[in-house]
């Protein structure tokens, strides 16, 4: 059966929830969304339902946070339960209904991400942990984990500095960049902590694309042909959680690799497995379709031996 | 993040409690009328207010699209407005600020419709403790004549339709609204509410919320002098 972080909402049933909840955590600009947009062509060749979901697009609270924002007048508090509606809302309305029918969902940043902005300005711990405690534990969350170094080249060159990704409200007197550099290094060291508390797989998202995609997808195919966390033991998959051992559990696993439409890997060669032709062929689509920022990076992924 | 607790600010906070058709309403209008009249600097603060939020909780609520979760956490929003822009500016400036239903009418309708009441008293921990808070407590008959004399039915979420309890919105009302009062009857010594009994004459209620609130105001402000 699955479990929440503490209550359980009203009417909310939580057996038979049969799908995968797969969480992509990350701050502003590391990629996530490119990876998503990966993940989920891969996982369809190989007929897996997926829904893809993330923050602020509930049909009720989606479009007044984005109006809200807009206008920079929200208060902390606020924003905080603005999110926590939102996510309310896909939780009962997309996320809990797809788990349901068996999908995979994938949601691109999930609760980690709402409270490490809170913590960021200044709101009790205890009080967001209670705020987001419906919230079902998901499957896994892959963190995608930069410093703040690389972090700043990407968002320059891509769509420049946001002004709530720059923490403006927070630092009202300095400019966009050492807003930005001031924010977001308190963002990722909020990040640390909730990635240990709450187990994060840790993908370090300063390299390209393509390996990037590959540790994922790694990843997710472990977790997909593992035991479901929430029908039988539960602490069982958390220590599986270490990134750098995906490569063989995969493997190891014959449904995953043929699954995977992957040739076998070789344990030794971990950071540099053959991307499958369609795979790559998706990530040079998506590539074009993203801003420059990406594009460079891709570029550079490309520039380099695959195998 | 300040918690739940006594504000220190130049201010005072006074809410009225009950269900629709208690009556609270009028008698925060009377009080309203003394107090400008007694000089105070006062300012009114409705449930479900924020320019922000209203919207959308009218959508919700039109479209049926809100559960108990969403219910529960857009009024929860819009309350965080109300208090973060509204009603604490106004304490800090030393206004007397009234408020027609504050976090409790929160937690009786959410704890009514499923809501863990621990949870929800958890997240209004930002709410700023009232200097007096009133209860106007009336018998659910009397409040039902009251609302029906005034309008045709009763509304959809006021009657807890969403939580299919009956297709009759007067039994669905009925079934509902107890369980409401009976929320309200547990938080009157848990917040040191007063209770007022709102059958009595409107000025024998007016009278006793009066008598409370005057020794509560020593301190505050008079902004403008009384006429």
């Amino acid at each position: 059966m699955r479990e929440t972080y503490g209550v359980v909402l009203p009417g909310m049933n939580l057996t038979d929830l049969t799908g995968r909840l797969i969480v992509i955590e990350g701050t502003d600009g590391v990629g996530r969304t490119t990876q998503i947009n990966l993940l989920k062509p891969w996982l369809e060749q190989q007929g897996r339902a997926v829904l893809v979901t993330g923050m602020t697009r509930s049909s009720l609270a989606g479009k007044g946070i984005k109006q809200a924002k807009e206008g920079h007048t929200l208060g902390r508090v606020t924003l905080s339960l603005f999110y926590s509606t939102d996510f309310a809302d896909r939780l009962e309305n997309e996320i809990v209904p797809a788990l349901r029918a068996g999908f995979v969902v994938l949601t691109d940043r999930y609760t980690y991400s709402l409270m490490a902005r809170a913590l960021v300005r200044g709101i009790d711990p205890a009080w967001i942990r209670n705020a987001y405690s419906f919230a079902l534990k998901p499957d896994v969350v892959f963190y995608l984990r930069i410093g703040v170094d690389d972090l700043i080249p990407r968002v320059v060159f891509s769509r420049g500095f946001d002004y709530w990704e720059s923490g403006m409200d927070l630092h009202p007197s300095e400019d966009m960049y050492e807003s930005f550099r001031k924010y977001q290094t308190d963002l990722l060291k909020q990040f640390d902590v909730l990635a240990e508390e709450y187990r994060f797989e840790v993908i370090d998202a300063s390299t390209d694309v393509r390996a990037i995609f590959d540790l994922l997808r790694d990843g997710v195919s472990r977790v997909l042909t593992a035991e479901p966390l929430f029908a039988a033991s539960k602490p069982q998959a958390a220590e599986e959680a270490a990134p750098e051992t995906a490569p063989q559990l995969a493997e190891a696993s014959p449904a995953a690799s043929s699954a995977s439409e992957a040739p076998p890997q070789a344990p030794e060669t971990p950071a540099a497995p053959q991307p499958t032709p369609r795979a790559a062929e998706a990530h040079r689509a998506s590539a074009a379709e993203e801003k420059p920022g990406a594009k460079v990076l891709v570029n550079a992924a490309e520039g380099e031996p695959s195998t | 993040m300040k918690r739940y607790g006594e504000h220190r600010f130049a201010g005072k906070l006074f809410v009225v409690e009950g269900i629709d058709g208690s009556g609270k309403s009028t008698q925060l209008m009377l009080l309203h009328q003394w107090l400008q009249a007694e000089g105070y600097g006062t300012v009114f603060s409705e449930w479900n207010s924020s320019p922000l939020v209203r919207d959308i909780t009218k959508r919700g609520k039109k479209k049926h699209m809100l559960t108990p979760a969403t219910f529960c956490l857009i009024h929860a929003t819009d309350f965080a407005d109300r208090m973060e822009h509204n009603i604490i500016p106004l304490l800090k400036a030393g206004a007397v600020v009234l408020c027609d239903r504050y976090i409790y009418t929160a937690f009786a309708r959410d704890v009514a419709r499923g809501m863990d009441s621990k949870w929800v008293r958890e997240l209004y921990g930002f709410a700023v403790k009232p200097t007096g808070a009133f209860y106007f407590r009336v018998p659910l008959e009397v409040a039902m004549r009251r609302l029906l004399d005034a309008r045709d039915g009763f509304k959809f979420y006021e009657a807890g339709m969403d939580l299919g309890l009956s297709g009759d919105p007067e039994v669905s009302f009925r079934l509902f609204q107890s369980h409401i009062i009976d929320e309200y009857e547990k938080m009157v010594p848990e917040y040191d509410i007063t209770g007022v009994d709102a059958t009595l004459p409107i000025e024998a209620q007016q009278a006793q919320m009066r008598q409370l609130v005057k020794t509560k105001l020593a301190q505050a402000k008079r902004l403008r002098v009384a006429p």
